[in-house]
């Protein structure tokens, strides 16, 4: 297996340098945006020139760009993403809430969809040219090709407005004060808010993966190696069987792709419902240009991406025997 | 069993019928035959014929849109058509056994060889892993594949491995009934030849029978016992093969015949004229009329029935069936067919148009960062390794060779499609520098080649007006008579002009039409250089004949220098002047084809002419089986390169590498310190060790 821990090694090399160009571009386009954290207290006169560059000082802000880096890059190394200049309270309490609403939502949504949609979309790809076939495209098409905060509108308008099964905003009640992990994520309360983001959010991504799926069996439907299975005696469902695992691997590099995506939220989602998660934190940092805390949650959702990228990698190379782990074409 | 005269396998008027989007496709239309236990079968035909169709509706593997009309398939005695899906099920594979057309794609590519086959025996028998897995390898032995490797992926084999899975798969289950649908095409002559004998070894060994269904009357001739000729869906004639085919009375078994190509034996090959029929409805007429030479009024009322002929196992469908002898000597000749035949006399060679010099083309292969850093030298792929050689106006090269030898890209380098890393090459007498330092629209106008695969190399979405008249606009050529180039260039092929035709797209068009039509392309820009890269491998063996024809009298009328290249030394020996013979990326026996087929002079050469089957049952072959596969071009053995395969090599051959001329005279040359004699033979028997044989030289 030499072979595969080279590949390995060199996958995790290019990742890192990945992750610091990534984290290199984060910095320097932060500082090169107009304005500074400090801007609207200056130009309201709150903040005299003195007390700015006080201020600044104290920040290690007044330093040259290059030593800001250095210190930058220092601190990512050990994980410290230090303080939020607004808001006073170290980035990582703020965000960590946030990331962990997100993902709660989010990635037991996309497991879902991604389990369901290509199972659906294997067996309408076997059966091409079938209601089930025409229906399930036409449904998850026009649900991934809608913008998301509008399906999410209806289905408020129409579950929680009109039929009044679910409440319509927040993720609990805004009484409840959850205390522990376990009374945060599994109430009742939580599940009765929980529901209808879930079901938008399965939705949305369904299509992709059905059509991924579809399309794939579609492509591998009549090809010679499935005929001889079908001689050897195959029941139809273990050569449909056969027929997935062969089309398996786009599913699963978008699976893992997308994985890595969820960490940026889904920020016209969280609007919509009231979700307290990381999206809507950035769009808030990155107004109020609080640079620890847009630093952390890109550098995050950076690293996200990076590292699904190459389990993605590593998955194709394990899914898939054609694919050379030792470099080159077979 | 109590009925031991029982056949085996009984399909009785067999009629199956396509629906497509253009109405019904007529593919098979009463055939009837049956095969006798332990008797090998074979089911023979062109291109749309129902050959396959047949086979496929005897496993049950007709595709969605076909529909079995009427007719029983009685296996043992049992219809069938009768049975439930999952009784089908399970006579698949543990009584009839199937070996698939294309090794390439008929393996999971995502399971393991030894999986697939382990598969198949859990799926029908109630075995433990472990036992199914000693039986993997145990089959794998029998095929003569490494039983080590039962853990390997379908990619780790070359392709006649490959096709050796499959035929240990079907054998896993000692099926009483093989079906073998095309088994060896698209597989080099060496590779065909081995794992034909591969088959028939095992086969007797189980004792089952066999269906083959093949285009190669050549490869019936030297398998099986009895056959059947499909043509339009109909048996023409069927019966034993020593029968049918050498005393056939039906013309269409004759036009076949005459139309397979052998490297030895007289005459040159006779196609048949015009195209399969259109099976839209069932025919009315016998089936062959619109082709066949001796069609008279009576031929046109009915399709005739299969007839037994007197006191032999022989029946014919033909109206004429009692002008059998008279018929057969007229088809041999050509004018009955209505075929032109052109002088024999071979116009003189011109002056040289392209030469090659000591032509190397190395692929350099990936190397990891690190080892770049320490500068180690990297590894080559020596695809072709100092080839030297000329062609002349109005002369036809033939490079043959075994897949993976270099002649493509050698074919390749040849035309600048990819640049030469050694070695010098002059075209048109100036080297290929010149043309690459801004004369390269020059050098495509003059140098066309012809790819391999018809269905691939022409747009789909251009009409052939638009094919044959795009090269014009692309090199500004004639661009103001446009339309007369591309009349005169099509007739110059034997197509049609018609404006229904230039407006037909390439969908539309037959295999040996859309060749012709990439062959208008190549032509339409008046070329003086041609390479054809294996253009008749896809082609049916009568397309095949038409196809050679055309080169030929293209050479001598037009005088264009052209290069054949193909792994099928009988249509090279058909077309070419001279014969070059390549094996790992060097010409290792060059010279005349009269010379080099009768007497060749390497034993590699040898071996390669004795791979090729014969159409006349009755002639003895005798192989010579090369061990292993050609070495991998990257670490070459020191010395000869076929050395390590050689039946007669010695430490010498080892040691130091012949010349391209160590044997032979101007002319023929080969590079072998001990060339063939014709005293002395080299003949291996089949199978045999080639440590217990001494070979003097």
């Amino acid at each position: 297996m030499s072979g595969f821990r080279r590949f390995l090694a060199k996958r995790i090399a290019v990742s890192a340098l990945l992750t610091l160009i990534s984290v290199t571009i984060i910095f320097f386009v932060l500082r090169f945006l107009p304005g500074s954290p400090f801007e609207s207290l200056i130009t309201t006169g709150n903040l005299s020139p003195e007390q700015a560059e006080e201020v600044f000082a104290l920040y290690g802000l007044d330093k040259p760009l290059w030593q800001q880096y250095l210190v930058y890059l220092r601190n990512l190394l050990t994980f410290q993403f230090g303080y939020s200049i607004l808001q006073s309270r170290p980035v990582w309490a703020i965000l960590g809430p946030k990331l962990a609403n997100t993902l709660v939502l989010l990635v037991p949504a996309l497991v879902t969809t991604a389990v369901v949609s290509t199972v659906v979309g294997m067996y309408a790809g076997w059966n091409r040219g079938s209601t089930t076939e025409t229906t399930s495209v036409a449904v998850t098409t026009f649900l991934r090709s809608t913008p998301v905060f509008i399906t999410a509108i209806f289905f408020l308008i129409a579950f929680s407005y009109t039929l009044g099964l679910v409440p319509a905003f927040g993720m609990r009640q805004v009484t409840a004060t959850p205390n522990g992990l376990l009374d945060t994520y599994l109430s009742i309360d939580f599940l009765h808010h929980y529901l209808l983001p879930f079901a938008v959010t399965v939705l949305y991504y369904s299509g992709d993966f059905l059509l991924l799926a579809r399309n794939g069996v579609v492509e591998k439907k009549g090809s010679e190696f499935l005929k001889l299975h079908q001689a050897k005696g195959l029941t139809e469902g273990e050569q449909l069987l056969r027929a997935g695992r062969n089309s398996l691997l786009p599913v699963v590099t978008y699976f893992a792709l997308r994985l890595g995506m969820i960490f940026q939220g889904l920020i016209l989602l969280e609007v919509v419902f009231g979700w307290d998660g990381i999206g809507r934190a950035l769009v808030l940092a990155i107004e109020q240009q609080d640079y620890p805390l847009v630093q952390a949650a890109v550098f995050i959702m950076a690293l996200a991406v990076i590292i699904m990228n190459l389990v993605a990698d590593v998955l194709y190379a394990y899914l898939d025997p054609t694919v050379s782990t030792s470099g080159g074409a077979v | 069993m109590t009925d031991t005269d029982q056949p085996l396998l009984e399909v009785d008027d067999l009629r199956v019928r396509y629906s497509t989007s253009e109405g019904s496709v007529y593919a098979t239309n009463g055939v009837s035959f049956s095969i006798d236990n332990g008797v090998n079968y074979g089911l023979a035909g062109e291109s749309g014929s129902g050959k396959s169709t047949a086979a496929e509706a005897v496993l049950g593997l007709l595709p969605e849109n076909g529909t079995i009309d009427s007719g029983e398939i009685r296996f043992k005695g049992q219809n069938l058509l009768d049975l439930s899906a999952a009784e089908r099920r399970d006579v698949l594979w543990e009584e009839i056994a199937y070996i698939p057309q294309s090794a390439m794609d008929s393996l999971d590519p995502v399971m393991t060889t030894g999986g697939q086959i382990r598969q198949a025996i859990k799926k029908h028998r109630n075995v433990s892993r472990t036992k199914a897995q000693e039986r993997v390898r145990e089959l794998f032995d029998i095929v003569g594949l490494d039983p080590e490797r039962t853990g390997d992926y379908p990619h780790e084999f070359s392709g006649g491995m490959r096709q050796r899975v499959t035929i240990a798969m079907a054998l896993a289950l000692e099926p009483d009934l093989i079906i073998a649908d095309e088994p060896t095409t698209g597989l080099d002559a060496i590779v065909q030849d081995k794992i034909l004998d591969t088959i028939l070894d095992i086969q007797e060994r189980i004792d089952s029978s066999l269906l083959l269904i093949t285009h190669e009357i050549g490869v019936i001739a030297e398998t099986c016992e009895e056959l059947s000729l499909l043509y339009g869906g109909k048996v023409m004639e069927q019966g034993s093969v020593d029968n049918v085919l050498i005393n056939p009375t039906n013309p269409y078994t004759m036009g076949l015949k005459n139309s397979f190509p052998e490297i030895e034996g007289g005459g040159d090959p006779v196609s048949i004229p015009g195209s399969p029929p259109n099976l839209s409805q069932e025919p009315s007429a016998c089936a062959f009329t619109e082709r066949c030479p001796f069609a008279t009024q009576e031929c046109e009322q009915s399709h005739p029935d299969l007839a037994d002929l007197p006191n032999r196992n022989h029946r014919s469908a033909c109206h004429h069936v009692e002008r059998a002898a008279q018929m057969r000597r007229d088809a041999a000749q050509p004018d009955t067919w209505g075929i032109d035949v052109e002088d024999g006399e071979e116009s003189e060679t011109g002056e040289v148009v392209l030469e090659t010099n000591d032509l190397q083309k190395w692929y350099e292969q990936s190397q990891s960062i690190v080892s770049k850093f320490r500068g180690e030298t990297p590894t080559y792929v020596r695809a072709v390794d100092g080839v030297s050689l000329s062609v002349s106006r109005s002369e036809i090269l033939g490079i043959a060779g075994e897949s993976g030898c270099g002649k493509s890209t050698l074919g390749e380098t040849m035309a600048l499609l990819s640049q030469p890393t050694g070695g010098e090459f002059t075209f048109d007498d100036k080297p290929y520098e010149y043309y690459q330092n801004g004369n390269m629209k020059e050098f495509r106008r003059k140098l066309q080649i012809i790819f391999q695969d018809p269905f691939d190399s022409l747009n789909p979405r251009q009409t052939v007006r638009k094919l044959v008249g795009e090269p014009l606009t692309i090199h500004d050529y004639r661009t103001d008579e446009r339309a007369t180039a591309i009349t005169e260039t099509l007739e110059t092929v034997g197509l049609p002009t018609t404006p229904a035709f230039l407006d037909q797209y390439p969908h539309e068009l037959s295999g040996g039409q859309r060749q012709r039509v990439a062959i208008a392309r190549a032509l339409v820009v008046d070329p003086d250089f041609l390479i054809c890269d294996e253009p008749a491998s896809m082609l049916d063996v009568s397309l095949k004949v038409n196809l050679l024809n055309l080169l030929r009298r293209l050479a001598d009328t037009e005088d264009i220098a052209i290069v054949y290249i193909s792994h099928d030394l009988a249509s090279l020996v058909e077309v070419s002047d001279r014969l070059a013979i390549m094996y790992l990326g060097r010409m290792v026996e060059t010279g005349a084809v009269d010379r080099v087929a009768r007497r060749p002079k390497h034993p590699y050469t040898n071996s390669l002419l004795s791979a090729a089957p014969e159409k006349d049952p009755s002639v003895e072959r005798t192989r010579v089986l090369l061990d292993g596969e050609p070495p991998n071009p990257v670490d070459l053995p020191s010395g000869c390169v076929f050395a390590p395969r050689c039946p007669k090599a010695t430490a010498e051959c080892r040691s130091e590498e012949p010349a391209p001329d160590a044997a032979g005279d101007e002319g023929h040359t080969a590079a072998c310190y001990f060339p063939e004699d014709e005293g002395n033979p080299i003949v291996r028997e089949a199978g045999q060790n080639r440590e217990n044989e001494s070979v003097g030289d």
